[in-house]
């Protein structure tokens, strides 16, 4: 039995175009964060869960250094081009031991960044910092849109390896949902994708000794991660939803999900220490931009020098700005069903702009009504996937053994976006988890939050 | 376990796999058009091969290679089972396809090699891990990179289906474009990724048998559909980066518990062989363990001829890590990379020459190298990884990771 839950709500051209208002309207609100331009973060302690199980010791920055809770990774900061922001650094950490809490400090990479002559903080050695209990603020121009990182310039080796890193996001003057002033860079949904590792030998150290005892450790130098995160979480947190009670040091989860036709912004960022080949299942993505300055061979030439790839090489401290596309192109057969199959396949595909989609639902009109093209084992034959909808069709949920599927009631079409070092792929020795998300591409008449 | 005892255990579990499946199920089923008699070819009379169809039959399941040390490994893998028969006229003649599958798994899994616009039906079978029975793994074919993908025929297992043991899934895509891909199992992929299941694949494009004339030469030969001949060569050699952890494959041959995390690689390979085995042109001889099959055909030698361009398709299917190639004595420049020409989308282009390449895990990259004319006959050229400590086969030092160009 079939349900066809999908394909008739975009029948109804008034409702789609509906939808597509709709759509127009929410398109740039994706990545969660705090806008402005004045921060207050501060530096704290909390913990980071893993699915494993695991619970280790975090250095974060907290949004505000009173209620705000550590987070991994720290908030993102989201402001406009042009805007002057000060971040203000409250050094807030406790440490075990009795001993003083080490300064703690923000670079910016890819920023002019000068300290605030009424609150200088001490001197470090990469920048100002601030000493335990004590204050230091940041202020930069936003001259250049894009996707920056910012973390500890104090003792980095240890203190990013707790914690302390974050995203940035400059909106370009163009428009929210403009990845640089350029139409090019134009995108409907953005997902950020801060990936970074964590070795728990240097956080049970840190949490029973102090940092002083990662001193007597090789820890630092001979480095060894066995979990992975992408914004802070490992798989299947990832995939859980944002500010999960659950997960109160960790806010930010990595569920991309998207229309057939829609352009998806990846805003990829090494957070740690490794180089990552981050593999997105689907489709190829076209990288943009890389370290927040659009792929351009001259000013407003555009992102005429970007280039297409299936894996992003993501390299420590690092962006890249990449925008993926899927329409199922050249599939050879139809997507949503054909009428052979049965009445209820029954859509059309309009092209009325030439382009070779419709113009609605973006389905590629040369592949209609064209049969799936082989047989499918019976179900007794088969292993079947949480996300697996029951049928090879998009927009369609078939029934399935108890207790299969049911991951993906709208019947989207899922792909796994994650780490192809697969290594990274677990949870300590437990598989699958890591630095892993799923893509889920919705049937056109499906409402994405 | 002795050899005897290990084989009967084998015949029975599979065995019963077998009647399973043919009582009630499917079970093993070739599709291909055109094929009347499923072994995934047209040979037999009265057979048509459709217009730009091709078609392969792989057996997912386990086997046995042997190091550039001499060490035997126990790994998963594909076979290559095109061309036996699976519907036979007479019922009773057809090949026994689970026991010819059965510890035939070969490294890396067969090359799968195809031209833009083909219609590939691959046909999956699963003849279980005869190894570790007590395993009952599905497997799938995960065509890594291939554009506008369907999860349908994504091969991985979360997002839709995986074949089980005595059964068959047939896969298909239409290659609308060409380049060099890989393939890979996408099952538990951390484990049976980092146990072999990892193959070569690429599209050669239509452009292919035009003429150009490129640089004083003319080709019919082309890495893409560039429309000025800048991607032509003479020769072509997929290589597939890869390495292995012994530790791991250890623990899965004696039922261990799996060592994910500690997973440290020591044997760097590439097209599933260490330095010297790489420049041997030959198939390495059968292990003992897989009851003689021949299971690692693929050479990574690289020959040409004085002024000829060799095209190098290389792949990195590493699990654990990063690697730089680099060439000694000749540079290559970068026409492509995940199997798309390397320019701008104005078409503007972006070729590089350089002399080493990093790709981590899952990345692609085209590169040419241009054989100078005057080069000696006999002249070797290195390409190997300069990430030093590649170069070993365990605790066997100047091996691992390298390779020859060799000038015939």
């Amino acid at each position: 039995m079939h349900m066809r839950v999908i394909r008739t709500a975009f029948q109804v051209t008034v409702l789609g175009a509906a939808f597509m208002i709709l759509l127009a309207v929410n398109a740039g609100a994706m990545i969660d964060g705090i806008s402005g331009t004045t921060f207050n973060l501060a530096a704290k302690t909390g913990h980071v869960s893993t699915p494993d199980g695991g619970s280790y010791l975090l250095w974060g920055y907290a949004n505000g250094a009173g209620m705000g809770m550590a987070q991994y990774p720290g908030p993102t900061l989201i402001v406009n081009q042009g805007a002057t922001v000060q971040v203000k650094l409250t050094n807030s950490l406790t440490v075990a031991g009795g001993g003083a809490p080490p300064n703690v400090s923000i670079v910016f990479p890819g920023q002019r960044v000068t300290v605030l002559p009424s609150d200088p903080g001490v001197p470090g050695v990469l920048t100002n910092e601030a000493a335990p209990g004590k204050t230091v603020t940041y202020q930069f121009k936003a001259d250049n849109p894009g996707t920056y990182t910012y973390y500890s310039g104090t003792d980095s080796a240890l203190q990013v390896e707790m914690g302390l890193f974050g995203a940035i996001i400059v909106r370009p003057s163009t428009g929210a949902n403009y990845a640089y002033n350029h139409q090019d860079t134009q995108f409907d949904r953005e997902n950020l994708f801060l990936l970074s590792e964590m070795d728990p030998r240097i956080h049970q150290v840190v949490e029973n000794f102090g940092p002083a005892g990662v001193a007597g450790t090789d820890y630092l130098a001979n480095y060894f991660p066995v979990l992975w995160f992408i914004n802070g979480r490992a798989a299947p947190d990832t995939m859980s939803e944002p500010m999960a009670p659950w997960l109160p040091y960790q806010p930010y989860n990595c569920m991309p999900m998207m229309h057939p036709g829609e352009k998806l912004l990846m805003r990829v960022i090494g957070g740690g220490r490794d180089l990552h080949p981050f593999h997105h299942h689907g489709n190829h993505a076209r990288v943009i931009a890389r370290d927040g300055r659009l792929l351009e061979s001259a000013p407003n030439s555009g992102p005429d020098l970007s280039y297409e790839v299936f894996t992003i090489q993501s390299h420590p401290g690092s962006t890249i700005d990449a925008i993926f596309e899927w329409t199922g192109k050249g599939l050879g057969w139809d997507i949503y069903g054909t009428t052979a199959a049965g009445p209820e396949f029954a859509h059309d595909c309009m092209d009325m702009d030439g382009d070779d989609f419709d113009d609605m639902t973006h389905e590629y009109c040369p592949d209609h009504n064209k049969p799936f093209p082989v047989v499918l084992p019976p179900t007794q034959e088969l292993t079947l996937g949480g996300f697996y909808s029951g049928s090879p069709y998009l927009g369609l949920v078939s029934s399935l053994p108890p207790g299969e599927g049911g991951l993906n009631p709208n019947g989207g079409y899922v792909f796994m976006w994650h780490s192809h070092t697969e290594k990274e792929m677990v949870n300590f020795d437990i598989f699958p988890g890591g630095m892993m998300t799923m893509l889920i591409i919705e049937a056109p008449g499906v409402m994405i939050h | 376990m002795n050899n005897g005892l290990r084989n009967a255990l084998i015949a029975l579990s599979l065995g019963g796999v077998l009647v399973t499946s043919q009582s009630a199920l499917a079970g093993i089923l070739v599709q291909c058009p055109g094929d009347v008699d499923g072994d995934a070819q047209w040979a037999t009379p009265g057979e048509i091969q459709p217009l730009n169809t091709k078609c392969m039959h792989l057996g997912a399941g386990d086997g046995f290679i042997t190091m550039a040390d001499g060490l035997s490994q126990y790994i998963f893998s594909f076979s290559d089972l095109t061309g036996l028969v699976t519907k036979p006229a007479n019922p009773g003649d057809g090949d026994d396809v689970m026991m010819e599958g059965m510890l035939g798994a070969s490294f890396p899994a067969p090359p799968i090699v195809l031209e833009e616009g083909d219609e590939f039906y691959l046909t999956l079978t699963n003849v279980g891990m005869s190894v570790r029975p007590d395993l009952f793994d599905p497997h799938t074919v995960h065509y890594h990179g291939f554009p506008q993908a369907a999860p349908i025929f994504d091969g991985v297992p979360d997002a839709s289906i995986s074949i089980n043991m005595g059964s068959s899934l047939t896969y298909y895509y239409k290659v609308n474009e060409p380049g060099t891909f890989m393939y890979h199992c996408h099952v538990e992929a951390t484990e049976h990724m980092q146990m072999g299941m990892l193959g070569n694949l690429y599209v050669r494009p239509a452009q292919d048998g035009t003429t150009y004339n490129y640089g004083g030469r003319s080709y019919t030969r082309f890495a893409y559909n560039d429309g000025d001949g800048s991607t032509g060569y003479d020769v072509d050699y997929p290589i597939q980066i890869g390495s292995f952890d012994s530790a791991f494959h250890i623990a899965s041959e004696t039922v261990q518990p799996l060592p994910f995390a500690m997973m440290k690689d020591n044997y760097p390979m590439l097209n599933g062989r260490g330095y010297p085995d790489t420049v041997n042109p030959d198939p390495l001889p059968a292990p003992t363990q897989n009851g003689g099959k021949v299971s690692q055909k693929e050479s990574s030698l690289i020959t040409a001829a004085p002024g000829q361009r060799v095209l190098l398709r290389i792949s990195n299917l590493n699990v654990t890590q990063f690697n730089t190639l680099g060439t000694m004595g000749v540079p290559m420049t970068v026409v492509g990379i995940d199997a798309k020409l390397l320019r701008g989308p104005g078409g503007k282009n972006l070729f590089y020459q350089t002399n080493s390449v990093t790709l981590g895990g899952g990345q692609a990259l085209d590169a040419i190298i241009d054989i100078p004319a005057n080069a000696a006959s006999g002249t070797k050229y290195f390409l190997y990884s300069t990430n030093l400590n590649h170069l070993s086969n365990d605790t066997e030092q100047f091996g691992g990771m390298m390779t020859e160009i060799r000038v015939n």
